[in-house]
């Protein structure tokens, strides 16, 4: 953890509430990117994470408690995620849930589920992870993933593909879930 | 999305697509009871949204435009205004509401 954030943590636990407002501005250009990348990942959205986010902050800067012992960059996204986020994911799609056939749990493990091995590493780690483990798909299953990862649709990579729709489909879904298993081996492993 | 009794790998491409396009509520809005009660009870599922989610952090998020930090900043501050504002008003309140027995008793 750089020596900014170190500092601005530290402010954000002041008893002052003013001082710790203008703490949050240091805090923020600290934190910024990587929490709004973050969030994308269970949102994909980039209007709701901005709306989240500056909940979140604002959430941070009225209960900071959380954060007084946090030590390193890993553990503050962690602390962040448990006790800030999650509420606040919750909450986008509370509204809507009188009308769904999905159980409270589900809607809760969809959209701001329990934390896993491969939710805690970093983006950068991710992404050479995901590189490797992309190599060690069967070619077919990897340009699946790698067309949908365009932005293709799924009759897009049927006809890149030669073959149908429900034929993408539960390629995907077997890629997916062989990409989960090597990418949970190889965090183990790390 | 608009399919009936979609299986289970269908509604995970659809879950996939819902989260790479950003409309999750039209994904949720979407499925009917029978498809609910799938999801709930398929381990794959939930394995493989894991993995949904890492590809879309890793593959999306960043090539999506988020605003700059510097006007972000102002929003923020602009919630812990309002936020203070109202713990003030509420705070003054309650002195108010404690004050006002006293002085019926006086009169």
């Amino acid at each position: 953890m750089n020596r900014r954030l170190r500092n601005a943590l530290k402010g954000l636990t002041d008893p002052d509430i003013e001082r710790r407002r203008r703490v949050m501005d240091s805090f923020v250009r600290a934190t910024f990117e990587s929490f709004i990348r973050y969030l994308y990942r269970y949102l994909g959205n980039e209007v709701e994470c901005e709306d989240v986010l500056e909940d979140v902050y604002a959430d941070i800067w009225e209960k900071p408690e959380r954060l007084r012992n946090v030590t390193s960059d890993r553990e503050l996204l962690r602390t962040v995620y448990l006790y800030y986020m999650r509420k606040r994911l919750r909450e986008v799609y509370r509204r809507i849930n009188r009308n769904l056939h999905l159980s409270q749990i589900d809607l809760k493990n969809l959209v701001a589920p329990e934390l896993g091995v491969l939710e805690m590493t970093s983006q950068s780690e991710l992404r050479q992870l995901l590189r490797r483990v992309l190599n060690r798909l069967k070619a077919r299953e990897r340009r699946a993933i790698e067309l949908w990862m365009e932005g293709m649709s799924n009759r897009a990579i049927a006809n890149e593909l030669k073959t149908t729709v429900g034929a993408v489909k539960m390629l995907k879904f077997r890629t997916m879930l062989k990409l989960k298993k090597m990418l949970c081996d190889h965090c183990r492993e790390d | 999305m608009s399919d009936i009794n979609r299986t289970i790998e269908e509604l995970l491409v659809d879950y996939a697509g819902a989260l790479r396009d950003g409309c999750i509520p039209v994904f949720l809005k979407s499925l009917t009871r029978e498809e609910g009660r799938r999801i709930a009870s398929s381990r794959g599922f939930w394995d493989a949204t894991e993995a949904v989610r890492i590809l879309n952090s890793v593959g999306f998020a960043d090539k999506v435009l988020f605003p700059k930090v510097s006007l972000f900043i102002s929003r923020v501050d602009a919630e812990i205004v309002s936020r203070l504002k109202k713990a003030r008003a509420s705070s003054r309140r309650k002195r108010s509401a404690r004050a006002r027995p006293l002085t019926k008793t006086k009169e």
